[in-house]
């Protein structure tokens, strides 16, 4: 088996997942759930066996690479690590109702990857550029970033759906939307996800920057990547800041983290549409 | 107060504002965003190219074609840069106050506003309520400190009591980097040096002007090579370089692109490559007469052609030209007047452009040699950049991860019931600070239930 068929049996099996999820809160039950925590692990660990298998084929290949070096493996790898920081939170705060949106990002991430007819998934070998430790540090920080901004804004997104049924209340949403966490809670949990990915994103633009001046000797040159990513960081750090010196909370806090995840889209896929810089190898 | 000194006071409040920092964060990300939608480092004229005469015109006065480097944008910067500082000064005084500050009095109803509030009893006497208390507090959280209180007792227990500052450490590693960027701009430059196999130099084309600059040093490409892999992507840029000083080699080591080389503060960065012309032999055919004189050109040297006033010279060279081949770019030179000039293909004999003026030019033979293409700069801020990097992410951590929290315990000495009042704080008000307090009251209604004399379990 390679790993590229793993990785088609993984993008079903986070579809999979995100239904189990999707089911388990609209018809409360717990079994299905649990179903969708089991399938989560369960894809999760046959995702870092289709990476590690991934990463030996390269070897066999002569090119010998990690597996984050073009856009379809940075997907791939973006799914991994949404799902293996969403999965850790709900084992250390027992909500189960969270996976939906996660799931969801997780899957359709794959799913671009497998099915995306200008997606390249051959193994390619590292140009010039690449070939630096700095490339597994920048790429994994950044995406682990990227991977709490998502789940924060999955449960943003749970906030404002919930919070827009409290005001008129509906017996039909209320059943579907009694089963999320209460909006407080909802709320620290989309702080603490944008504090752990605000971190991340700064380790992951720092290591970048200090690989660009390794590789090229300068380490902030206004390639359209950094930039959006420097935006991205501003608006994360805006919604810090108003948050504990303004004290705003919740629906202002929650719009914000998904606009803030709107910016990190934009910084992945739509800078690839725009000019290529020097990153344009992650566009590929 | 004077009128100079209230002016300079409200420019200060301006300058701290929330509202200066928000219109320029919004002014910094929209004009970030123009600066990745436009290409950048457009003329003039290939503005007005692109987007017309009356866009072109406003976008080049905007500097939006090199709109980072723009000085309304550096301004902008600059301006937030000072926001920054403002507002960390002007919050720093209270922060550390705050710090400071030791509680003198404790007192039940006050502590009965808190957020985190509980009232316990108890029958035992109050020095053994105390002593459980203080020995559980202070295994549990942190050792309480007495404060006066009139007939009872009263402690306050505290921890992180410092981690206050990191925002500010924060806040000061973001003027650190910009700092270094400041330094490296100012005391440093960066350029690019084509070095053909085999030659030495020791000027710099800085980027960004016509300058160049002399290195105390020489440079030498003693090699360079580029490899392949099966699939034709470029593998590896290789160059061979030599360091001289007064013509004895002091360092010898290749580079390649991520592995640069750096002696005396400047660093070699290899950067592209290329192929450039030595020398040419050309032919030049008189179309009226016929007449054919031969000449051996340098490169970029001019040289006479023989009875006529002219002087002809190899100004270009291209490796190759619309996949026709190797071009090079001859120039017909006349003191006083407009030099012409054409593109001369060298392996397209026949090609309908092989002239110039009234000769037909054949190249008859030509020796090109590759060059390596270094990027070379000197960043005497790079060390500040660098700290500022570290501290910017070990103040974030602590940032996020630490918190002041603070408790207040008051215990009554009336008899026979005692009261227990019991208060905390967080700075940061948190779920996980409401389940810590949570636990450390159970903690404590089950300590205080062991009957006196017996042990705890």
């Amino acid at each position: 088996m390679d790993s590229s068929l793993l990785l088609s049996i993984i993008t079903f099996a986070y579809l999979c997942c995100a239904l189990a999820y999707f089911s388990g809160t609209i018809f409360r039950h717990n079994r299905f759930l649990l179903l969708g925590t089991a399938i989560g692990w369960i894809t999760l660990a046959l995702q870092t066996v289709a990476l590690l298998l991934r990463w030996w084929e390269s070897y066999q290949l002569g090119y010998g690479h990690a597996p984050l070096s073009n856009l379809y493996e940075s997907l791939v790898f973006a799914s991994w690590a949404i799902m293996i920081v969403y999965l850790i939170l709900e084992q250390r705060s027992k909500l189960r109702t969270l996976g939906l949106f996660p799931a969801l990002f997780a899957f359709l991430a794959m799913a671009y990857a497998s099915f995306s007819t200008s997606m390249d998934s051959r193994i390619q070998p590292l140009v010039p550029a690449l070939k630096s430790n700095w490339l597994i540090a920048h790429v994994i920080t950044c995406f682990v970033g990227y991977a709490g901004f998502a789940v924060a804004c999955g449960v943003s997104a749970l906030y404002l759906m919930k919070g827009a049924s409290g005001e008129q209340p509906n017996p039909d949403s209320q059943r579907f939307l009694g089963r999320f966490p209460d909006l407080r809670q909802l709320d620290e949990l989309n702080y603490q996800l944008i504090m752990f990915g605000f971190l991340w994103l700064s380790i992951g633009i720092i290591t970048g920057a200090i690989w660009a001046n390794s590789a090229w000797g300068t380490y902030w040159s206004w390639d359209p990547k950094e930039t959006w990513s420097l935006i991205t960081w501003i608006v994360y750090a805006t919604l810090l800041h108003a948050r504990t010196m303004r004290g705003w909370r919740g629906k202002r806090v929650a719009w914000l983290s998904v606009v803030g995840f709107g910016c990190v889209l934009f910084t992945y896929f739509g800078v690839n549409f725009l000019a290529r810089g020097l990153h344009s190898y992650a566009a590929m | 107060m004077r009128q100079t000194s209230s002016f300079w006071q409200s420019f200060y409040d301006q300058l701290a504002s929330i509202k200066l920092t928000v219109i320029t964060l919004t002014v910094i990300a929209v004009g970030s965003l123009i600066g990745t939608v436009i290409p950048q480092g457009l003329t003039q004229e290939q503005l007005v190219e692109e987007y017309g005469p009356r866009w072109g015109y406003i976008m080049d006065l905007l500097k939006l074609g090199d709109l980072y480097h723009a000085s309304w944008f550096r301004f902008l910067l600059l301006l937030l840069c000072l926001n920054l500082v403002v507002c960390t000064l002007r919050r720093l005084p209270k922060t550390l106050k705050q710090i400071r500050y030791r509680d003198q009095k404790v007192e039940p109803q006050k502590l009965s506003q808190f957020g985190h509030y509980k009232r316990l009893e108890s029958r035992l006497p109050q020095e053994e309520v105390v002593a459980r208390i203080e020995a559980l507090v202070a295994r549990e959280f942190a050792s309480i400190r007495r404060v006066e209180a009139a007939d009872a007792y009263a402690g306050v227990a505290e921890r992180g009591n410092w981690s206050r500052l990191s925002v500010y450490m924060v806040h000061f590693s973001v003027i650190v980097i910009l700092l270094g960027a400041l330094v490296g701009s100012m005391l440093g430059f960066k350029g690019m040096m084509n070095i053909v196999e085999g030659d030495t130099a020791s000027r710099v084309n800085l980027t960004g002007s016509h300058q160049t600059l002399p290195l105390p040093f020489e440079v030498r490409c003693d090699h360079f090579d580029v490899s392949f892999y099966d699939t034709g992507a470029p593998k590896e840029y290789r160059s061979d370089l030599s360091i001289l000083e007064n013509g004895q080699v002091v360092i010898q080591q290749p580079i390649r692109v991520n592995d640069p080389l750096s002696y005396k503060g400047v660093t070699f960065y290899q950067a592209s490559y290329g192929a450039t012309l030595v020398s040419a032999e050309v032919e030049f055919t008189e179309r009226e007469t016929g007449k054919t004189t031969k000449l051996s050109l340098p490169f970029q040297k001019p040289v006479a052609l023989p009875g006529t006033p002219f002087q002809v010279e190899v100004v270009n060279y291209q490796e190759n030209v619309r996949d026709l081949g190797p071009a090079l770019g001859i120039a017909l030179l006349k003191e006083g007047q407009e030099p012409m000039g054409s593109w001369i293909l060298a392996k397209v004999p026949n090609f309908h452009g092989n002239r110039l003026q009234g000769y037909q030019v054949k190249v008859v033979d030509f020796q090109q040699a590759h060059y390596t293409g270094l990027q070379v700069k000197s960043d005497p801020g790079i060390w500040l950049v660098l700290t500022g990097f570290v501290l910017l992410l070990v103040s974030i951590g602590f940032t996020f991860y630490t918190s002041h929290r603070k408790l207040w315990v008051w215990v009554s000495a009336r008899n026979p019931r005692k009261e227990i009042h019991i208060a905390a704080k967080t700075n940061k008000n948190s779920l996980a600070f409401e389940r810590e307090f949570d636990h450390l009251l159970k903690r404590l209604q089950d300590e205080l239930q062991v009957k006196q004399g017996e042990t705890r379990k």
